[in-house]
């Protein structure tokens, strides 16, 4: 193909890749914020978003649309409760940060193969009552897609605008940076984290479910993604909402560079790779 | 006097806006046991860390002087300073929680050479040939269970101690060294530190806020007020200077 | 007599073996040094891949296969450890992650070497004794494995072994006493993973033909759980926590007791989702495992 293909191919598949990234990576992010940890069991909820989806769509029949709500709000939840049953009372046993990663792997696992064994070990897909094409760029880009993209930039802003413009958001980033101080100025550190987890479950939820409309559901969904989140946030900064932004744009635009490039999706994911290790390196500091 | 250790030069060091030590033009170790002193907040530890590099400079340089050698140790590493005969003791205790206190003298003691992966048969070797030296120590300082771990903070500060010793150091920077350790105990402590610099060469600077000790064992002290050190003389001219008195010892330390 | 030297026994506990072997060295790495390992199995299975080729595509012999297996799984760690080992343990799990994950990927892609998905083989015995092959090569394995935890155990009390917990303990304290750390855990890294390459290479003959899928994720996590369910800080620890686990799950269940099929394959989901939960409650209840008390340790 020609080079400006090549370009606005990459860059229109590469937006429409980052989309749902963009949500996993800003929830990932304020976790990692606010607790100063990398929880891998976050791919679970990325999962379950897509599970819970299908729950709604394709096994009781309602509308994909109407299905994003429960599925969104149970995400949350789902994450809301990890915290609970798990990970508060894991720090109050003063358990490390390297434990506690290799807990939320623990925490992975047991969600993961949970699923399987509830939902079985098949692939699902959705129902959509109808799908329409646009052609953006040469591409064919569907509906869905665009839905997609449109929720990401709206939910983005409102969380950005959240973090940084509110006062809720305020306490959340005083509670991260020292917890004593916060709780000495008012704020309390239960409904702050709370809500947190609850929007950083809701959004890996969304983004869960939408990966879930380029091809099929699997159990396998967020773990297979998870380390590509982990990037994203070092490479933006932890807790940087602008920069899971940016970070998970060049992401998709280097995936859908490669792809195009090679016969096999997995070399974008091995380049990936590759670079978030050199990405560790260079972070040294910020990790 | 003897032939310097250390000449520092233009040391900056800055911590989120507030420069913490400034050093323009300073020589250490032109006497057997020197003292720094001042007040908390001085910039006294991170100016030990910064030699040591435990913490890297914002600018400046460092020589240190071994065997008529000049060498410019600002970019080396932690333990390339070491190795090369520069050692500090820590002010906050740090032990190491799997080893013994025999261990740790051992790790101390172990060389280069044993210290492979696949030289795991030369224990007995190494057990032999440094049991007179541990064991002066651990008799000296009377360590009740040496094959059992430090317990107390006062173990684990001499631990500290007895672990750069055996490094036969050049230059050893003690940072508040007697902090927490009963009476007999530093006394123990002053003893070795004169034995070490009379017989074997050494030279120490030793960081401390026990004024009395730093007028019976040091030959030289230096005055270190908000990052700078300001003034370097005896200990008879240092407790007698105006500046020293209005600074630090008009306050209620030591 | 007969159920005893029955093939099937003998491969499963030759298995259990190498599963023994890289829960042991994991100790090395983890227990002893203080390195979180997460890609245990990107190793095993490129040490497995590497003889498999130099034996099929090359036509090399078994003693030199293994040597260059090992040879080229320690190059590949050297390099991976001298990009990661000064960074943080975070850093140091997720990245020997993304090298496993990797490794898995290439086998896939890499069709004109691996066969991608339709897997590589037949990859035979290295010797033949007729009947009792299989079971001279478990007495092999079972020989690499003890020599393995003797050389585990002699470690744990020479100096070289004070030096790498003192750099578990504390790094920047071994690093003032002199102690060039990083070079250490590289050079240490780069053995162990030469050595978990080596019991790779020795599970090729074993699974006689060999898949990309057998690379994923799940033998990390399984040696993982092995580990800190026995005992991280006990030398058999590893052993104690695999015959557990896989001992329990992967011989005893699924070949002794009885599952109708249409069970059977939901006995993976349960035994993972179970190992999961196990791992949660040891590092929550009980950090030190079966084999150890319930102090909580200040440090991992």
């Amino acid at each position: 193909m020609t080079l400006p293909t090549f370009l606005s191919s990459t860059l229109v598949l590469g937006l429409l890749e980052a989309a749902p990234l963009v949500l996993a990576a800003i929830g990932f992010t304020l976790i990692f914020r606010l607790n100063g940890f990398i929880n891998v069991a976050f791919a679970e909820n990325i999962t379950l978003g897509a599970y819970f989806a299908v729950i709604f769509n394709s096994i009781l029949g309602w509308n994909f649309y109407v299905s994003i709500i429960p599925a969104t709000l149970l995400s949350g939840l789902l994450s809301v409760t990890t915290y609970l049953i798990i990970y508060r009372p894991a720090f109050r046993r003063g358990v490390g940060k390297t434990e506690l990663i290799i807990l939320s792997v623990g925490v992975s696992y047991f969600i993961r193969y949970a699923a399987r064994i509830l939902f079985g070990n098949d692939l699902f897909n959705f129902n959509f009552s109808s799908t329409s094409y646009l052609k953006v760029f040469g591409i064919g880009v569907t509906n869905i897609q665009l839905i997609c993209i449109g929720l990401v930039a709206v939910i983005s802003i409102g969380i950005y605008f959240f973090i940084y413009k509110t006062n809720y958001g305020e306490k959340m980033r005083a509670l991260a940076d020292n917890e004593e101080l916060a709780m000495i100025s008012g704020i309390n550190p239960t409904k702050v984290s709370l809500l947190i987890w609850f929007i950083a479950g809701s959004s890996a939820g969304l983004a869960g479910l939408f990966y879930g409309t380029f091809s099929f559901v699997s159990s396998s969904l967020g773990w297979n993604l998870i380390l590509i989140v982990i990037m994203v946030t070092i490479v933006g900064g932890i807790g940087s909402i602008r920069g899971a932004l940016v970070a998970s744009v060049f992401v998709g635009i280097i995936t859908s560079a490669v792809n195009l490039l090679t016969t096999n999706s997995l070399y974008g994911e091995i380049v990936l790779l590759i670079i978030f290790i050199g990405i560790l390196k260079i972070r040294k500091a910020r990790v | 006097m003897r032939e310097k250790a250390l000449h520092l030069k233009n040391l900056v060091k800055r911590f989120g806006g507030r420069t913490v030590v400034d050093i323009k033009d300073i020589t250490l170790g032109t006497h057997g046991i020197e003292g720094l002193i001042g007040p908390n907040g001085a910039g006294k530890t991170t100016l030990i860390s910064l030699i040591t590099h435990k913490v890297s400079m914002d600018q400046g340089q460092i020589l240190y002087y071994k065997d008529r050698k000049e060498i410019d140790i600002s970019k080396k590493s932690l333990d390339e300073i070491s190795r090369l005969g520069l050692v500090r003791t820590n002010q906050i205790i740090q032990d190491f929680e799997s080893l013994t206190i025999r261990d740790s003298l051992l790790l101390s003691l172990a060389t280069s050479k044993q210290e492979k992966f696949y030289n795991i048969f030369n224990e007995k070797e190494l057990r032999k040939s440094t049991e007179k030296e541990i064991e002066k120590y651990l008799d000296y300082f009377h360590f009740e269970n040496p094959d059992g771990h430090a317990l107390s903070a006062g173990e684990k500060k001499l631990l500290d101690i007895i672990r750069c010793m055996l490094l036969k150091p050049k230059f050893l920077l003690m940072d508040e060294p007697t902090a927490g350790l009963p009476q007999n105990q530093t006394e123990k402590v002053i003893e070795l530190m004169r034995e070490k610099t009379n017989e074997e060469g050494m030279s120490i600077l030793i960081v401390e806020h026990d004024l009395d000790l730093i007028w019976k064992v040091t030959e030289n002290v230096h005055f270190m007020s908000e990052g700078q050190i300001l003034i370097q003389g005896t200990p008879d001219e240092i407790r007698n200077n105006k500046t020293v008195i209005t600074k630090y010892m008009g306050g209620c330390d030591a | 007599m007969e159920l005893l030297l029955s093939g099937y026994m003998i491969y499963s506990l030759s298995f259990l073996l190498i599963y023994i072997a890289l829960a042991t060295i994991l100790h090395l790495q983890f227990s002893i040094t203080g390195i979180v390992n997460f890609g245990i199995v990107g190793f095993w299975g490129f040490g497995m891949y590497i003889f498999a080729l130099l034996q099929l595509k090359l036509g090399m012999p078994f003693v030199l296969a293994i040597v260059l297996s090992c040879i080229i799984t320690g190059i590949v760690s050297l390099i991976l450890g001298s990009i990661i080992l000064n960074l943080d343990d975070q850093a140091v799990l997720v990245g020997t992650l993304a090298f496993a994950t990797i490794i898995e990927y290439l086998t896939t892609t890499e069709k004109w070497a691996t066969n991608g998905v339709m897997g590589l083989g037949t990859i035979k015995m290295p010797f033949d004794f007729g009947p009792v092959t299989d079971l001279v090569f478990f007495l092999f394995i079972l020989v690499c494995l003890v020599l393995l935890i003797l050389y585990t155990a002699k470690l744990k009390t020479s100096s070289y072994g004070r030096l790498l917990l003192s750099i578990k303990d504390n790094e920047v304290l071994s690093r003032s006493l002199g102690k060039p750390t990083f070079r250490h855990k590289i050079i240490f890294f780069t053995f162990t993973c030469m050595l978990i390459g080596f019991f790779g290479a020795l599970s090729a003959p074993l699974y006689n033909y060999i898949f990309p899928r057998m690379i994923g994720p799940g033998i990390t996590f399984t040696i993982w759980i092995a580990l800190m369910l026995g005992g991280r800080t006990r030398l058999l620890g590893g052993m104690v926590g695999v015959v557990a686990t896989v001992g329990l799950f992967d011989y005893f269940i699924e070949t002794v007791v009885p599952i109708p099929t249409e069970y059977a394959e939901m006995v993976p989901n349960f035994k993972f989702a179970l190992y999961g939960l196990m791992l949660i409650l040891i590092l929550m209840f009980r950090p030190l495992g079966i084999l150890g008390d319930r102090k909580r340790e200040v440090k991992r």
